[in-house]
């Protein structure tokens, strides 16, 4: 504890010695982030197909792909034919209770290996084979929690049934998502981010929030862009219509 | 950065590096690319103007408090089960780590980039210590196989040609790589897919830490930062103590700007929020979290002509667009930090007396400014180092003579006169058609490469009397 | 009628000893356009060598010998971007520990403009009858641009000469490596920064390469002569004032 006041005072030290350079505030933060949240779900549920449209072109700028179908049943069949073009044999999944689809059900006897994570299998034999299966799989599938069209990207929370690997590990992502995920622009992202953190344990399960524009990538040699370095070479998004 | 290296004068580090042929050459394909691509994004971004205005004041503003951000942070990220550590020096820092490697029974650890690290020199104190630590960010992968130090902020290889890397990983991995980058970038992926699955500990810096929630945040593309937070069972996450902010909804003014700023991009491919240790749902995640609060000379900063440089995203934009980087690369400058802001980093962590050479690196064009996220004035810090320098006298005694000399020269127009019928004396073996050359002592410097107008047969001033 | 317009010429130290002839074509320049021109005789130099350099007691010393030298001018016209900046930015911060000659070197700021600034602002010039044929590109001074923000200025001036064919010049807003002292502490340096911006001037095709900043022309003039180029490295009033010779 000595470390820590010591450290403190000596910062609380400086900031007395100067008023700063200009007066400044902080960003304005919202007075009640879960109403200002209430509000913008209202206000994407009237304006989704233009947030849509954006987001096509915005995930697909940052090379997306983007498929459309038009109800959750069709889903699997829509992840069996991104995995049959590529070569791929198996899958990892979310839990179907958190995708609203079961895709190890649908495509079994499609000689597709689909394994679902499933929430309470939090233990070591359980993590060990989890791991396994995440390493050992070329397909990824979750679903995204908030889709901000500005920007193209993909924003899952991690959590119980919802690992950070499913998709990280495999070459392909594949997002599953509809109209009530969309958001316009990196502001309302803010006061989404505000709304979760109120009662943060309840709101969310997990540790970890990722922000996923468009596939893995680096430009670190010559500056030559290239795709795939440690996470996903591809990264799908699935629009369902009814959803 | 090397000893050996520093004891060679500034001028011959540069010097040696206008001969280098390849990185001339990749220094001009790398920084005319991200001159581009930041100034792309921007065009199509008119609320970018308004955005950096409001980074800056909330850079402004949170240091204006920061023991009351840093206490909140560091309560929140206890209450979320992780651990903070309060590191005054690198020493501190470093001791923090390898204790923490000590006492876990760690030896691997695999590292996202940052370049906190880079300046305590963790690398080299976990080796010793018997700890494999393993780059993950490409460009610093390869710098590690080619035991370098990085050259940009936040391109490390930069330096590096296509040839260069497949040379090296052809050598370090004992293979025959051709010099195609996809074909490169799939070998380290290969490499080092196993060490993350294996590693004992994940080591990363943090680009911001959010005060409110206890969240440390990482802008990255590759991967890695999101790999090195979820695989392994302890995550380090170290943090200079400027990178702090208060909310969420400052929070997302900076991702507006910063990956526009550093390569162009709207949102780089990964934001990733760390809010402590794994939960108790998780089936992933490290089973602690340590957060190691950095100082390193930056509190001191605080109410010194330096603050500003305390805004720093970090993101590179101002080595892009100097004059002086894109023609001598990062190594020349001797220190982690280089480019503009490396210089008011440098001297910030190591003293005025290290940048008494580093100060001068600039012709103060400021196009560094102009590039800047938060829009820190570069150019004037320099220009109040150098000020520094004369009045700590840390300047040669010669120069400060010399200016002496100069501002008396200046004070009297009399003086000033002589001045030139001297000049006009002095110069007159030494014109050749209208222009001078090959002048001796201070002025063969320019004379070496440029030519130089005579003094005027007839000065301004003497012209005037006939103008009036 | 009104009354004329009186302005003080600060001709900076490089332009009187070095390139009296910038001078001398402002002054026909201005006279053209009905000002009368008056020059403070004791006047040497701005002193941003000395303030770039760190020596900034030194700086002020000089600057509270300008202020005095130019407080009766109406407007005061520099044909140097560094030295206007030097002036209208730095002046009152060097002078802030003395009440009156911080006031006095605010007012002297508000007065003061650079050539092309004061010829469009003060003058509403948009066109220039010079004598002038042919293509020109050019170069901005990064204390102009970056410091008083001016790029447009210049370039309206010289589109608006009948016979000017004024080129872009890719990376017209890149250094040229002069930056004072910059030039001889860091030589090689100053001259590989040079080396771009010139090969950049010569593709151009442009017979003149025009800056307003005298400075930069020493630099980038003394570049062009040294590898024996055709571009003639000229100050944007001697194309104004038809003073550029074939």
């Amino acid at each position: 504890m000595a470390a820590r006041a010591e450290f403190l005072e000596r910062i609380r030290r400086e900031v007395a010695k100067t008023p700063g350079l200009f007066g400044a505030s902080t960003a304005p933060r919202p007075s009640d982030p879960a109403a200002g949240a209430e509000a913008i779900r209202r206000e994407l549920a009237e304006r989704w197909p233009e947030a849509l449209e954006r987001f096509r072109q915005e995930f697909e700028r940052v090379a997306g792909v983007f498929h459309r179908v038009r109800d959750l049943d069709a889903v699997p069949d829509a992840i069996a034919d991104i995995a049959r073009e590529r070569g791929i044999r198996s899958l990892v999944t979310w839990d179907p209770a958190v995708l609203g689809f079961d895709a190890a059900a649908a495509l079994s006897g499609r000689g597709l290996s689909v394994i679902a994570a499933r929430a309470g299998e939090e233990h070591e034999v359980g993590r060990r084979r989890h791991r396994a299966d995440a390493a050992a799989a070329q397909l990824g599938v979750t679903g995204a929690d908030l889709v901000l069209a500005e920007t193209g990207t993909l924003i899952l929370l991690s959590g119980a049934g919802r690992p950070r690997s499913t998709s990280l590990l495999p070459d392909v992502h594949v997002a599953v998502f509809g109209r009530d995920r969309l958001l316009e622009n990196l502001e309302q992202v803010g006061v989404m981010l505000e709304a979760l953190h109120v009662d943060p344990d309840r709101a969310m399960s997990g540790a970890m929030i990722n922000f996923i524009t468009g596939p893995s990538r680096t430009a670190d040699i010559e500056l030559t862009l290239t795709r795939g370095v440690h996470g996903p070479k591809e990264v799908h998004a699935i629009f369902v219509e009814a959803a | 950065m090397s000893e050996e290296l520093l004891r060679t004068p500034f001028p011959e580090r540069a010097g040696a590096a206008l001969q280098d042929a390849f990185l001339q050459e990749a220094l001009t394909i790398a920084t005319t690319k991200f001159i581009d691509l930041r100034k792309e994004a921007f065009a199509g971004f008119p609320a970018g103007e308004a955005l950096r205005d409001r980074a800056r004041a909330i850079k402004e503003a949170t240091l204006q408090h920061l023991d009351v951000h840093l206490e909140r942070l560091a309560d929140n990220v206890e209450r979320l089960g992780g651990t903070v550590h309060w590191a005054a020096t690198g020493e501190e820092a470093r001791e923090i780590v390898l204790r923490l490697c000590r006492d876990r029974g760690v030896r691997m650890a695999v590292k996202s980039k940052s370049m906190a690290t880079e300046e305590i020199d963790l690398n080299e104190a976990l080796e010793h210590a018997g700890v494999t630590p393993v780059e993950t960010d490409l460009g610093e992968y390869i710098i590690q196989l080619a035991h370098e130090k990085p050259s940009h902020i936040i391109a490390p290889a930069i330096h590096k040609t296509k040839g260069q890397v497949a040379e090296l990983f052809s050598r370090e991995l004992r293979g025959q790589f051709p010099a195609d980058p996809e074909v490169l970038t799939g070998v380290a992926r290969k490499a080092l897919r196993e060490k993350f699955l294996q590693a004992d500990m994940g080591i990363t810096g943090a680009n911001f830490a959010v005060a409110d929630t206890g969240t440390v945040v990482l802008v990255t593309n590759e991967g890695n930062g999101r790999m090195v937070t979820s695989l392994p069972r302890i995550h380090v996450a170290l943090m200079g103590i400027e990178k702090v902010i208060p909310s969420m909804s400052d929070l997302v003014v900076f991702l507006a700007i910063l990956a526009r700023s550093a390569t162009g991009q709207k949102l780089s491919s990964y934001t990733t929020l760390v809010r402590g240790p794994r939960r108790a749902g998780e089936l992933e995640g490290p089973e602690e979290f340590h957060l190691i609060l950095l100082d390193n000379g930056r509190a001191r900063q605080i109410a010194s002509t330096l603050r500003e440089a305390l805004y720093c995203l970090r993101c590179g934009a101002c080595l892009n667009v100097c004059p002086v980087y894109r023609q001598i690369g990062g190594h020349a400058y001797g220190y982690t930090y280089p480019g503009p802001i490396g210089i008011l980093l440098t001297a910030m962590l190591k003293g005025n007396r290290s940048v008494r050479e580093l100060a001068h690196a600039s012709s103060l064009c400021g196009a560094c400014k102009d590039v800047c996220p938060v829009r820190i004035d570069i150019p004037r810090m320099l220009i109040e180092l150098r000020e520094h320098l004369d009045r700590e006298k840390i300047a040669p005694w010669t120069e400060r003579v010399v200016f002496r000399a100069f501002r008396r020269l200046l004070l009297s127009p009399t003086a000033f006169r002589l001045s030139a019928r001297a000049g006009r004396l002095l110069q007159r073996p030494f014109v050749r058609q209208g222009r001078l050359r090959g002048l001796p002592l201070l002025f063969g410097r320019w004379t070496r490469t440029r030519d130089l107008p005579p003094v005027a047969a007839r000065t301004f001033r003497e012209r005037w009397k006939e103008l009036r | 009628m009104a009354a004329p317009v009186r302005a003080a010429l600060m001709i900076t130290c490089l332009g009187d000893m070095f390139f009296p002839e910038v001078g001398v074509a402002m002054v026909r320049l201005l006279r053209g356009l009905g000002v009368e021109v008056d020059f403070p005789e004791g006047q040497t130099c701005c002193g941003m060598p000395l303030f770039n350099s760190g020596y900034h007691h030194d700086a002020a010393l000089i600057a509270a010998r300008t202020v005095k030298l130019f407080e009766r001018a109406e407007h005061v016209v520099v044909p140097s971007g560094s030295c206007a900046w030097m002036v209208k930015t730095e002046y009152p911060g060097l002078l802030k520990h003395d009440p009156a000659l911080r006031a006095a070197a605010e007012s002297l700021a508000r007065r003061t403009r650079e050539l092309s600034q004061f010829l469009v602002e003060v003058l509403g010039v948009s066109r220039v009858d010079s004598k002038f044929e042919g293509k020109v590109t050019y170069h901005d001074s990064c204390h102009l641009l970056r410091g008083l923000g001016e790029s447009t200025a210049p370039r309206a001036l010289l589109r608006g000469v009948p016979g000017v064919e004024l080129v872009e010049l890719p990376g017209a807003d890149q250094c040229c490596g002069f930056g004072g002292s910059f030039s001889v502490r860091l030589p090689e340096v100053s001259s590989a920064i040079l080396d771009k911006k010139l090969a950049n001037v010569e593709a151009t095709g442009a017979r003149c390469l025009v800056a307003c900043d005298a400075g930069c022309l020493m630099q980038m003039g003394g570049g062009l002569t040294r590898r024996g180029s055709a571009v003639k490295a000229v100050h944007l009033a001697q194309v104004l004032a038809g003073e550029v010779s074939r």
